[in-house]
């Protein structure tokens, strides 16, 4: 692919792995838990300590939303920074949460440890470049429409601004499909490792929009050889201001965590590291 | 205007009559120390007199009358306890205020415009006590204090050495995306050097943190927040935006608290000032005494006096009371000028 100077694997087949805090990512699978949307310092608490418990190695949680409608609810902004902040310093878990404006995105690294571009941002050039100068680790999300050349030309920018750590993740695109949310692309996951050194995530939660499929695309993304997953986890779904549909509950996240790490252990078989080449190059 | 705007201006309002209630007791402890008796019929009069007749239209002449009866009778409650007055640089909400507090929460604390209104305050009996910083882990010394204490009668009487966290504070409500300049002391603004310029915040000193914490929140300037601790947030009622922002995490002062007599108790540290003659190993000489006399120095400081001339401190560890130090500070008398024994105290050390 033309133009893909930086995220290209090239012929060394390297792999970037990128170390927050206690985690690396890149290197077994990691899951990333936590709400939606910060609503409250006690409901996010709560939902952090869930996802501690089950066994959960990073917390999510969103302070700036990016909604469909003004009238949704957008976030608590520096409040929800601040409560994100709070839980990392009690489980220790690194958090991850999204930004949408460049002029947040210093503010947002004071307070996270993963700065998420969101799938509605993939496209916005001027937040990508100042994510691209940020020192924190960033996870791109796919674009709705976007190709996976698309996809790769936006975290190009970031690492072309000089932030090597890009993390890609699929959430799903939109299909003629109206069952699910979005159509969960799981084919991305061995085209991106063929054709970049970054790390690929997949976030089975907005990828489906259902929760009785989380679990079971979940598996599907590791048994592609996906690095680690974002999940969506409320400490009580049922009052969720946002995406109530697709949160787990921690009890539900604990068996998810008990199957994925038995699938784990399972693929740590060498036979998997090695898969069929060859075909017509594009 | 809504509602809760109205309601933020009310918070405002009220933070700012409780920290000027504070400021009028102050004032009344301050009087007694030049009035024979507490209580002066005359002036009582003439105060009750001025607060009837206040041109305010709403403070209402009864209400003012009741409002001032209660204010009296506290101000003269507070005159009749035996309180210590410690006197600090800085506005309240300072850290040396903060540090007041560490020592000893029951000292009363009244804040000076400048470091030398702390001693000549202790000098003239209005204050019991000052407290002053002497040096910081990150800024160094703090010049004038030690200048001051060159030239000083008054005794060092403690120390306290504490950890000194600073937060990015604002007026409630304030867009974090507006703000450009952030206002501080300047030994603040250096320890948060990489804080400000990561965010493209410029630094403006001020005179004091707690003061910038203060005229932050009276005249809410535009695009601008302050850097001051915890205590100045709450004084002030502003909201702290970040925890923790220095750079290096291990951020102290050492502070001494002054006084014109003696300590109560014995100490375990002393401090020591002299100069020496322009002759080779001086310096030196004084020094062997202690290490001779196996005497843990503490702290070494030279501060320039006239041109070519230094003036040296010495912190130790030991009580003037041991035969030990007293030999040795003998010796050390008779080597320098200008020797004297700044004090013999106790440190109190806060861990983080």
């Amino acid at each position: 692919m033309q133009n893909l100077k930086l995220v290209s694997s090239g012929k060394q087949g390297r792999r970037t792995k990128i170390k927050v805090g206690s985690v690396v990512i890149g290197e077994g699978f990691v899951v990333v838990g936590g709400p939606c949307g910060v609503e409250s310092e006690e409901q996010t608490i709560r939902t952090a300590e869930a996802v501690k418990a089950g066994g959960g190695m990073m917390f999510r949680g969103g302070a700036f939303k990016p909604r469909t409608s003004p009238y949704d609810f957008q976030g608590l902004g520096l409040e929800g920074l601040k409560i994100l902040a709070k839980a990392r310093d009690l489980t220790g878990l690194p958090i991850v949460t999204e930004v949408i404006d460049p002029r947040d995105v210093s503010w947002v690294c004071e307070f996270a440890d993963i700065l998420q571009i969101g799938a509605r941002n993939m496209q916005n050039f001027s937040l990508l470049k100042e994510v691209g100068r940020s020192p924190k680790p960033v996870l791109l999300k796919r674009g709705m429409y976007s190709t996976l050349k698309e996809w790769l030309n936006c975290a190009e920018y970031i690492l072309a601004e000089g932030n090597p750590n890009v993390i890609l993740c699929e959430r799903g695109i939109r299909t003629f499909e109206t069952y699910t949310r979005n159509t969960l692309d799981l084919s991305m996951i061995p085209a991106l490792k063929e054709l970049t050194h970054l790390p690929v995530m997949v976030d089975p939660s907005h990828g489906t929009g259902k929760l009785s499929l989380v679990e079971k695309m979940s598996l599907a993304a590791i048994a592609a050889g996906a690095d680690g997953l974002l999940v969506e986890v409320h400490i009580n779904p049922c009052e969720a201001k946002s995406d109530a549909d697709q949160q787990l509950n921690p009890e539900q996240f604990k068996q998810l965590m008990q199957k994925i790490r038995k699938l784990e252990q399972f693929m740590a078989d060498p036979l998997f590291n090695t898969s069929i080449t060859g075909g017509k190059e594009q | 205007m809504k509602l809760d705007e109205i309601r933020h201006r009310i918070d405002l309002i009220d933070s700012k009559i409780l920290k000027l209630l504070n400021d009028r007791m102050e004032q009344g402890l301050l009087a007694k120390r030049f009035k024979d008796q507490i209580v002066d019929p005359r002036r009582e009069e003439e105060i009750m007199e001025k607060v009837k007749h206040n041109p305010n239209a709403l403070v209402e002449k009864d209400f003012s009358e009741d409002l001032y009866k209660i204010i009296l009778t506290q101000s003269k409650k507070l005159q009749g306890r035996e309180l210590i007055i410690t006197g600090f640089q800085g506005e309240h909400g300072a850290y040396s205020e903060e540090a007041v507090r560490l020592y000893n929460k029951d000292y009363v604390t009244l804040p000076c415009v400048t470091f030398n209104e702390v001693f000549e305050g202790v000098n003239s009996g209005m204050y019991d006590y000052g407290i002053v910083p002497v040096e910081n882990t990150l800024g160094g010394i703090v010049g004038p204090v030690n200048e001051l204490l060159l030239n000083t009668d008054l005794q060092i009487i403690g120390a306290i050495d504490m950890p000194v966290h600073h937060c990015l504070l604002m007026v409630p409500g304030t867009d974090h995306r507006e703000i450009r300049e952030v206002y501080s002391h300047s030994q603040a603004l250096a320890q948060c050097r990489r804080f400000l310029s990561r965010n493209n915040l410029t630094p403006v000193p001020y005179f004091d943190t707690a003061g910038a914490a203060m005229m932050l929140a009276e005249k809410q300037p535009r695009g601008a927040a302050c850097i001051a601790g915890k205590l100045a947030a709450k004084l002030y009622n502003l909201e702290v935006l970040k925890e923790n922002i220095e750079d290096l995490s291990k951020n102290r002062t050492r502070f001494l608290l002054l006084s014109k007599g003696l300590p109560a108790e014995e100490g375990s540290k002393c401090t020591i000032t002299f100069t020496t003659e322009h002759k080779a190993g001086t310096l030196f000489g004084v020094l062997e005494l202690f290490a001779s006399s196996g005497i843990n120095l503490t702290r070494i400081e030279s501060i320039p006096n006239e041109p070519g001339d230094y003036s040296f401190f010495l912190d130790f560890d030991g009580s003037f009371k041991d035969p030990n130090v007293i030999k040795t500070l003998e010796q050390a008398e008779k080597q320098t000028a200008g020797f004297k024994l700044l004090g013999c105290y106790n440190e109190k050390v806060i861990e983080d």
